[in-house]
């Protein structure tokens, strides 16, 4: 394999001697002309795999391409901005009445792919939003990357601590820019917050206790013959071959702890977002993860009605708790979020049911003093996706703070399925003395499909 | 005490044993029945605390409550399924070393390595029984979490079995040590060819470099999905392939798989670098600076920056003034982060 590219080098043998010779005269000699950046064409040609109840929400219809669109509240910013122009292309779906449904609303002629590698084929694309199913995120996101497409990628970022990893050094092999929806970030009350406690409003920050309400039952329904149009291997992928069910399906996987992972991994990586950003521990984990729990006795889904995990992290020392269903913040009026507790004071950060965040009036007030802590603001979600586009910088969600939340959420409910507590090494990524639980931090493929 | 006296004492103690025994055993089975039964309830809250405290009953239910996992009532399969979990999570926190049988009866939880033998023993023999095919994947995928080197060949065994093969490599891509990696190569020559690429997957994501010259082997197919599998596989496994290797014919690749080829080469070289065998792959690194596609360039960019060479840098130079946004401010990165690395080691 050393040898024999197929595709031959063109530098010719002056080119490359005088390239070298004025590298070794050093790195300092670069025009600084050379490091400005002209801007590339405006227009983002945007291919979307997954276009169900949320990827819809992603569409830019040609209707739309001369008008000045208003982003979508729900991906937060400031609300003084336009999106750049943009144009959905590419769409692919595993389910042919999804697709048929996202063409008619963008109009014109979009190029319509049941397999998503044909979409990444597509060389006008300059980035793919991606809202399939978890379980497909990492491949997806992944190969993307490959086929050299910046990316925005539903959260949780992963399935297996081992797919989150492999996110982070494909984006990084490629110089991607990739951005996952955990948009809770880009609103504007957790930049307040952020900015609030990251001057010492509150203390030192020791514990933050996030709620959450429970994990649906799920009657039983029987198994059936997938609908015509929806290509169910497909749609399972990397994951286990189980028959199809509409109760397992289309939004309904998030219920089961082989394809979703429950509320924790589902808004666990909204709330535990913003926990992470505001404890500065996007490059950090857990020493040690604890949970238990109360199953469901009966219905279609194995996630756990209640819930509670225990993370305790280290230098500096703070533990954050996921509680489902907790008990709800006394301050704010909203059906999950974190109370953060510092030595002198506490402040709450909620998700609402629309789905916003929210924190308390001192901390929308607070102005930072001169010489203060600086917190980056987000100019919302998508803004700062296509931002970074231009810039090549990280995202405010980029894909290793990403891959860290999900971290937490998947040790999460392993503690839970294992009924015990996990000594966590965030370094190599290991379960300390624990076999059973490093197999599960990652999964083998299925057919084709593979990391 | 006459010898006589001695006899009919020691054949009234056997009697004794052999009663308190049957007594046990009966009490035993008194228990797994209640248990069964409990699991096979109409009630799901009676199904719950059954399954609840499965991890306590002898390991002797496995084959009884997986022939419950094809119940009629989906709640009843749900119980057993989770009793199954609880089981198999309760003894999972393998302390031995190597995990081995030889080790039984010396972990930090005395007791816990034998129970785990006992559950993967009764899995394996739901595996080989003729019960329903659903058992015996449970069974492999509880086996992916617990079995050891002991037990792969039991597990190797249902590779050449068209119905169970998917999961068989699941549960041996999960076992650590060289032993399963052994086991899936030696299932290789006879596999399906429809099926080879899945095995080079697994071996790939093993990163099991006994499997390279496997790997090479499969390059050289004339099938190209079983080439390209072949490659990625050597890819991943990223050891040193050094002399000629026979590449998948390009041109007769799909648009794909030629992205797959290209990716393989960069990961091939990326896992050089990490190495410390930087001389073959600047070659690969040029050849992708060379592509029209800036992904391609910039992965290049990257892997040169961290060969971190003056022929590296070089080669990194052009692209500092590239009219391709993406890949201008990648060398621009690259180049600062080299010139760090270089402040940093004095160079």
């Amino acid at each position: 394999m050393s040898t024999k590219t197929k595709t031959s080098t063109k530098t010719s043998r002056r080119t490359f001697l005088s390239t070298s010779a004025s590298a070794t005269l050093g790195f300092t000699i670069v025009p600084s002309s050379v490091m400005a950046s002209p801007a590339p064409s405006d227009r983002l040609n945007l291919g979307h795999i997954g276009i169900g109840g949320r990827g819809r929400r992603f569409l830019r219809p040609l209707a739309a391409l001369d008008q000045k669109v208003v982003p979508w509240e729900n991906l937060g910013g400031q609300g003084d901005r336009f999106l750049r122009p943009a144009l959905s292309t590419a769409l692919c779906d595993a389910d042919s009445s999804r697709l048929d449904m996202a063409a008619t609303a963008v109009g014109g002629r979009p190029r319509l792919y049941k397999d998503f590698r044909r979409l990444l084929e597509q060389k006008d694309l300059d980035a793919v939003v991606i809202a399939s199913p978890d379980h497909w995120h990492a491949l997806m996101m992944i190969m993307a990357c490959q086929a050299g497409k910046d990316v925005y990628v539903e959260k949780p970022a992963s399935k297996t601590v081992e797919e989150g990893r492999a996110m982070v050094t494909a984006a990084e092999r490629y110089g991607r820019v990739v951005q996952v929806g955990s948009q809770g970030r880009s609103q504007d009350p957790a930049y307040h917050a952020n900015k609030y406690i990251s001057n010492g409003q509150i203390g030192t920050v020791r514990k933050v206790l996030c709620w959450h309400y429970e994990n649906p039952v799920g009657d039983w329904t029987p198994d059936a013959e997938a609908p015509e149009g929806l290509n169910f291997d497909n749609w399972i992928g990397p994951a286990r071959r189980i028959s199809y069910n509409e109760k397992r399906t289309h939004g309904r996987f998030r219920w089961m702890l082989d394809f979703g992972g429950g509320q924790i991994r589902d808004r666990g990586a909204h709330v535990m977002s913003v926990a992470n950003w505001i404890m500065k521990a996007d490059y950090k984990g857990p020493v040690s993860v604890e949970a238990t729990g109360q199953p469901h006795h009966d219905g279609m889904y194995d996630s756990p009605q209640h819930m509670t995990v225990t993370y305790e992290f280290k230098d500096p020392d703070w533990t954050l708790v996921w509680a489902q269903p907790g008990v709800p913040s006394e301050e704010m009026e909203a059906r999950y979020g974190a109370v953060y507790w510092g030595d002198t004071g506490r402040l709450t950060v909620t998700y609402g049911d629309r789905h916003f965040t929210d924190t308390e009036q001192q901390a929308k007030d607070y102005k930072s003093p001169h010489g203060g802590v600086e917190v980056f603001r987000s100019p919302g979600h998508f803004e700062n996706f296509e931002d970074c586009i231009k810039s090549r910088d990280k995202p405010i969600m980029h894909i290793e703070s990403a891959h860290r939340v999900a971290t937490l959420c998947i040790l999460g409910n392993i503690s839970y399925r294992l009924r015990r507590k996990l000594d966590w090494d965030s370094v190599n990524e290991q379960v300390r003395n624990d076999q059973e639980a490093n197999r599960l931090l990652s999964r083998p493929g299925r057919g084709p499909w593979h990391l | 005490m006459t010898s006589s006296e001695t006899s009919s004492l020691l054949a009234r103690s056997v009697a004794t044993a052999a009663v308190l025994a049957a007594a046990t055993k009966g009490r035993a089975a008194e228990k797994e029945d209640k248990f069964l039964a409990e699991i096979s309830s109409d009630d799901p809250d009676v199904r719950f605390a059954a399954w609840d405290i499965a991890a306590e009953m002898d390991t002797a239910v496995i084959p009884a409550l997986s022939k419950l996992l094809v119940a009629e009532d989906p709640g009843v399969r749900k119980a057993a399924a989770e009793a199954l979990n609880n089981i198999v999570h309760s003894v999972g926190k393998e302390v031995n070393p190597a995990g081995l049988r030889a080790n039984a009866g010396r972990p930090n939880n005395p007791g816990e390595s034998d129970k785990r033998q006992q559950v993967v023993g009764k899995l394996l023999e739901v595996l080989a029984g003729s019960g329903d095919h659903a058992e015996k994947v449970a069974a492999l995928r509880h086996l992916s979490l617990l079995a050891t080197t002991d037990d792969v060949l039991a597990i190797a065994k249902f590779v050449a079995d068209p119905k169970l093969r998917e999961e068989a490599v699941f549960s041996l891509e999960r076992i650590p040590g060289k032993t399963s990696e052994e086991a899936l190569l030696a299932a290789l020559p006879d596999a399906a060819e429809d099926f080879k690429p899945r095995i080079l997957a697994a071996l790939g994501h093993r990163r099991a470099e006994e499997a390279i010259s496997a790997c090479l082997d499969a390059m050289k197919s004339p099938d190209a999905t079983i080439a390209m599998a072949g490659m990625k596989a050597a890819a991943r496994i990223g050891a040193k392939t050094g002399g000629q290797v026979k590449l998948p014919d390009y041109d007769s690749l799909s648009e794909w798989q030629k992205t797959e080829y290209t990716d393989s080469m960069l990961r091939y070289a990326d896992a050089q670098v990490e190495q410390g065998n930087t001389e073959d792959v600047l070659p690969i690194y040029q050849a992708a600076l060379q592509r029209d596609e800036g992904h391609w360039q910039c992965a290049a960019i990257i892997g040169l920056a961290k060969v971190g060479t003056a022929e590296a840098a070089a080669a990194i130079f052009p692209k500092l003034e590239s009219d391709d946004n993406t890949v201008r401010i990648t060398a621009q990165k690259a180049w600062v982060a080299m010139s760090n690395a270089s402040k940093i080691s004095g160079g």
